[in-house]
């Protein structure tokens, strides 16, 4: 930066070049403490109470019907269980009767299962182990979500039920 | 640049653009600084996935915020939450009236249509979590953001 007096000619020189050594050296400190801190997001979720797998209507009674005129309607539900070990870690996941161990595994079978057109849920209940922590839970709803119906929305209805510790 | 003859030649770079710019830099470098005391609430570790989307409300406003501790005590704007169960209530109330101006065939029992927000900490047990999805549920809120980081803090 120069300024020049029209009075006389003396100049006023300011220099910046020593501000400029102070600009980069701040500037380099800001650049290599840069850490893009973790964004805090969510998993959108609609949970439904978990309804009986049978579904009662109103005049629907065991023994009053011997006739079957008014049969009980299924819920078809996919039940996906969740077991913990006393740590609150994984211990089982398991898709109907068949388990596995790991999430990703339960992820590979969660889609051959939503991936067959011919079958459709009306609830999808996950049944969780009151002592899975939340962390491990979270990876389990992960999975979940991440998968697509046969109509190709995002699964997102989950229900959940507690088991008791075994 | 700009070049000036006094007596013999010398150019001199005008400094002053670069300088400009590094200010701008640092400034922009100075605002992104992560505070982590400050801006993070650090009793309470969420947990980490991966898919965690960041947060839309998509028009909505009328949020329920939850913040479950490692110990599985409720607490809103920093409090703890003795009674849950009466607070939720509450606040389903408030949204249940507050829905009713856009649709007034809404009653008690039906669907809210808030969202709640669940901040809860990475390491509590199924059980203690439930406990306030049900009440929730109970009360008429079907519809739930669960929080999380989407990556982890080194």
């Amino acid at each position: 930066m120069r300024k020049r007096k029209s009075r006389g000619h003396e100049e006023v020189e300011l220099n910046v070049t020593a501000m400029l050594d102070m600009a980069f050296q701040l500037l380099a400190f800001f650049v290599l403490t840069f850490k893009p801190s973790p964004v805090e997001g969510q998993l959108s979720l609609r949970m439904p109470v978990a309804q009986p797998i049978t579904k009662v209507e109103a005049g629907q009674k065991a023994g009053s019907d011997q006739n079957n005129l008014n049969p009980a309607q299924g819920l078809n539900t996919l039940v996906i269980t969740a077991l913990a070990n006393p740590d609150g870690e994984i211990k089982q996941l398991a898709v109907g009767d068949s388990s596995m161990g790991t999430p990703e595994a339960l992820s590979r079978k969660l889609a051959e299962v939503l991936g067959d057109p011919t079958f459709g849920f009306d609830q999808v209940v996950i049944q969780v182990d009151s002592r899975l922590r939340y962390e491990r839970l979270m990876e389990v709803i992960d999975v979940c979500t991440r998968q697509k119906l046969p109509s190709g929305e995002q699964l997102s209805k989950l229900s959940f039920v507690e088991l008791p510790a075994q | 640049m700009s070049a000036s003859v006094h007596g013999g030649a010398s150019a001199e770079p005008n400094l002053t653009p670069i300088l400009d710019m590094v200010f701008q830099l640092i400034t922009f470098f100075m605002l992104v600084v992560n505070f982590k005391a400050a801006a993070m609430d650090l009793d309470l570790k969420l947990p980490v996935v991966g898919s965690a989307r960041p947060v839309d409300t998509q028009g909505e406003t009328d949020l329920l915020i939850l913040n479950i501790n490692a110990e599985g005590k409720v607490r809103v704007y920093g409090q703890v939450v003795d009674d849950v169960s009466a607070y939720i209530a509450t606040e389903a109330q408030a949204s249940l009236l507050s829905a009713q101006v856009k649709n007034p065939g809404l009653k008690y029992g039906d669907e809210i249509p808030s969202t709640v927000v669940i901040r809860a900490d990475r390491s509590i047990p199924f059980s203690l979590l439930n406990g306030v999805i049900s009440t929730c549920q109970k009360h008429g809120f079907h519809r739930f953001a669960l929080k999380a980081m989407n990556k982890t803090e080194e």
